[in-house]
């Protein structure tokens, strides 16, 4: 039943979940992105939302993966770093790439791989996590796969320092950091205007599957009701796989653009976004997909506006100050956990 | 993997020496046979991103050691230097300086501890070391709390204030930070400055220094900052307004490179600002092939322009003999085969060391407990002056070295063969 409600109108619902929850907290972004453009003017604006992408597509896999087994991967963070030492192999090794690219052909060529084969591999390195770590925990007490999840982000961190060392490592910036472009009299970096539409395409992507797809209607079902959606035929497993696929896909694509963005990455990263990226998800409404993406630009806006005022040193407790306030005053989130929608 | 191997290393070069060492036991001066071992604990930061600070630190002391082992050791006992690392994941970890400091105080044939490098572990570890009166000499250490009483020193020495046991011979943040602003608004001619910390003792304290003798001098502070360890995004510091108003002259970062000044740099010149980038010994941490360092992380081109100090005196008078010495004694380690910037200072701690060892024991100190004592009364005591690599050394009543040196130094992009390193400018005393 839940099934066939939301597959024949999926739409209606959508809007009507934007309906139910109000349109104005939408409303409410666009008019504070607006007023921030001219708060930190158009070079602040285009760090925090280059710094604010990371975040946001860290965050969709948090929120995934909680709207369909609630759990709290807290090891996401890490699959994020591991996406971005795979991508710095997929760099090195496979392409034997040192440095910027000279031409364009080069970096829509290296780019298009990098992108490719490290959102595969961590996509599956996801889909092993959740077959051999949280599958076998669906049934146990919530708290057995939250401390699983924690062994694993151990795991992971471990694993890399093995393989890569406990140093920062340098890697390839394929898009020159130095290359600008004047956009109406501001010099703005392309790699900066490449991360923030790589984002949007990756974020506007996942909304279309999600809403749009078979898989995405299998998803969203087993988000509602998973016992429902089995009756009605849903792989339970097989769409639980493809969460994870899909949430640790993006988290890759996450670590390309960290690697891309500041040429330098650690294997301790992941604990820092991963937290923020958490934060992100829980500001958004966790289970909500929009919110989530919001969530992570938010934490930019939050962090760049800190530092352009002066107060960088209290950017981080005022990321978490916003969390404690949200969670008192709207614990759903900002835009609310839309169960139907979630997925 | 790293500090597995340079203990191995130390440990088998130890060995041998030791063995060298008994046959020549019998013409030492001490005569007869080989009391037994003494120790001599090193507390550094030794692997990931702070190898580069701790590796070639511990290999100046450990020149030391070898040196008195292979001429028959100190009165009789042959000496074993205990390196304990205090990096966690790849950064200097308070906590696990204070648990390694608990181990040397612990083993009672501990005479005496080379280090810490940091001064944030410094302050957990004096409280510890000063309790058990513990000698302690650190190469590395600047913030000036740690010994001087109206810095508010005490409050690290509270078991035995009078008794001091924390020694150091590098100079003071009070004295390093005001030599770069000095040298930044004379010498460089930078009017005005973007200054930068990392929010911990060192990189505050130094920064707080440094601005004070800058807006003395007359410079403008364009802004101000504080960039918390674990910073990746500095963008939104270098963009900002106050610095977008008004481009400043030269930026100054007070911090080490593990807490983000390599990336700092980086953006920096991505932003397009090549204005000189200036700070204190945390950045100054090896060339551009090693791992971690401010100019293997920037990247050799970035890192051009770049003035750091170091709290030690450069140019010391056995300055050739101790690199030739030391290029020969550590030519067959993987890395780290030159002096750092601290090595000369951690070899003369060393030495400090085992000089009053030997006095202690020539004073006839018998059991642990009297060697222990004696090596820090020996040591801390003003009268007493030591010849090291680095000169004569002695230390005032506080623990601080009577001659503070700071040295200048300048990146060099040629380098290396074209990696990049720190090259030696200029030295300046500011002893009384």
């Amino acid at each position: 039943m839940a099934s066939m409600a939301v597959g024949a109108t999926a739409r209606p619902n959508v809007l009507a979940a934007l309906r139910h929850s109000g349109a104005s907290p939408y409303l409410f972004i666009v008019a504070l992105a607006v007023a921030m453009y001219f708060v930190l003017g158009p070079r602040q604006f285009v760090n925090a939302l280059t710094i604010g992408a990371i975040y946001a597509l860290v965050a969709l896999g948090y929120t995934m993966v909680y709207g369909i087994i609630e759990l709290i991967n807290f090891a996401h963070g890490d699959v994020f770093m591991v996406g971005s030492f795979v991508s710095l192999f997929v760099l090195t090794n496979v392409l034997g790439q040192e440095g910027s690219a000279s031409d364009l052909g080069g970096i829509v060529f290296e780019l298009a791989i990098t992108f490719a084969l490290t959102m595969v591999i961590v996509g599956i390195l996801g889909v092993l996590i959740e077959r051999f770590a949280y599958r076998p925990l669906r049934n146990a007490p919530r708290l057995a796969p939250l401390i699983t999840a924690i062994g694993i982000s151990f795991i992971l961190q471990n694993l890399v320092q093995i393989i890569y060392g406990p140093s920062p490592v340098n890697t390839p910036q394929v898009i020159s950091p130095t290359a600008r472009v004047d956009i109406a009299g501001v010099s703005i970096g392309w790699v900066n205007i490449f991360i923030i539409a790589t984002a949007i395409v990756l974020m506007v992507g996942l909304q279309l599957f999600v809403s749009r797809t078979k898989m995405g209607r299998a998803m969203r079902s087993t988000a509602s009701d998973r016992e429902a959606a089995a009756l009605m035929g849903v792989d339970i497993n097989r769409t639980i796989a493809l969460t994870f696929l899909i949430g640790s896909a993006l988290a890759g694509a996450a670590g390309v653009v960290q690697g891309l963005y500041f040429g330098n990455i650690q294997f301790v990263i992941g604990f820092q976004s991963g937290l923020k990226a958490f934060t992100a998800a829980v500001l958004g409404g966790i289970g909500n997909l929009a919110g989530a993406a919001i969530g992570g630009f938010f934490i930019g806006f939050v962090e760049v506006t800190a530092a352009n005022f002066g107060y960088f040193v209290w950017a981080q407790a005022a990321v978490f100050m916003i969390l404690i306030v949200t969670l008192v005053f709207r614990p759903a989130g900002l835009f609310g956990q839309q169960l139907g929608e979630r997925a | 993997m790293k500090l597995t191997k340079a203990t191995a290393l130390a440990a088998v070069s130890i060995l041998a020496f030791a063995a060298c060492s008994t046959p020549a036991a019998s013409t030492a001066p001490s005569a007869g046979a080989s009391k037994g071992e003494l120790k001599i604990g090193v507390t550094l930061p030794l692997s990931g991103g702070a190898a580069a600070d701790g590796q070639p630190t511990l290999k100046g002391a450990q020149l030391a050691i070898d040196e008195a082992n292979a001429a028959g050791g100190i009165g009789g006992y042959t000496l074993k230097l205990v390196p304990l690392d205090h990096a966690v994941n790849g950064k200097y970890n308070e906590q696990q300086g204070a648990q390694d400091m608990q181990t040397f105080v612990a083993d009672s044939k501990v005479v005496g501890v080379v280090g810490p490098y940091n001064s944030a572990v410094a302050k957990v570890q004096i409280p510890i070391s000063n309790a058990a009166g513990l000698l302690q000499c650190s190469p590395a250490n600047t913030n000036e709390s740690l010994t001087k009483p109206e810095f508010g020193a005490l409050d690290y020495r509270k078991s035995n204030p009078d008794r001091i046991n924390y020694i150091r011979v590098a100079a003071t943040d009070d004295i390093q930070g005001p030599a770069m602003a000095i040298y930044d608004y004379n010498t460089l001619g930078l009017k005005s400055m973007l200054i930068v910390d990392d929010v911990t003792t060192f990189g505050k304290g130094v920064a707080d220094n440094f601005q004070r003798k800058y807006e003395e001098l007359g410079g403008k502070v364009v802004l101000r900052q504080g960039a918390p360890a674990d910073t990746t995004d500095f963008n939104g510091i270098i963009s900002s307004q106050a610095v977008v108003a008004t481009p400043p002259d030269g930026v100054y970062y007070g911090g080490v490179v593990t807490s983000g000044g390599g990336l700092f740099l980086k953006q920096l010149r991505q932003a397009g600002l090549t204005i000189p980038f200036t700070g204190p010994d945390g950045i100054v941490n090896g060339s551009g092939s090693d791992e971690g360092s401010l100019i293997n992380i920037a990247g050799v081109e970035a890192a051009t322009n770049s003035y750091g100090t170091v709290a030690a005196i450069g140019d010391f008078p056995g300055k050739a003999a101790f690199d030739s010495a030391f290029a020969e004694h550590f030519k067959a380690d993987a890395d780290f085969k030159t002096p750092g910037a601290y090595s000369g200072p951690a070899n003369a701690c060393a030495v400090v060391i085992l000089k009053s060892l030997e006095a202690a024991l020539a004073a006839g100190a018998a059991d642990d407990a009297a060697i222990r004592e004696g090596v820090r009364k020996y040591a801390s005591d003003p009268a007493n002056k030591f010849e090291t690599v680095l000169g004569t050394e002695s230390f005032d009543a506080n623990g601080d070295t009577t001659q503070p040196y700071i040295s200048f130094y300048v990146t060099d992009p040629a380098a290396k063969g074209g990696v990049g390193d720190w090259a030696f400018k200029e030295q300046q005393s500011f002893g009384k």
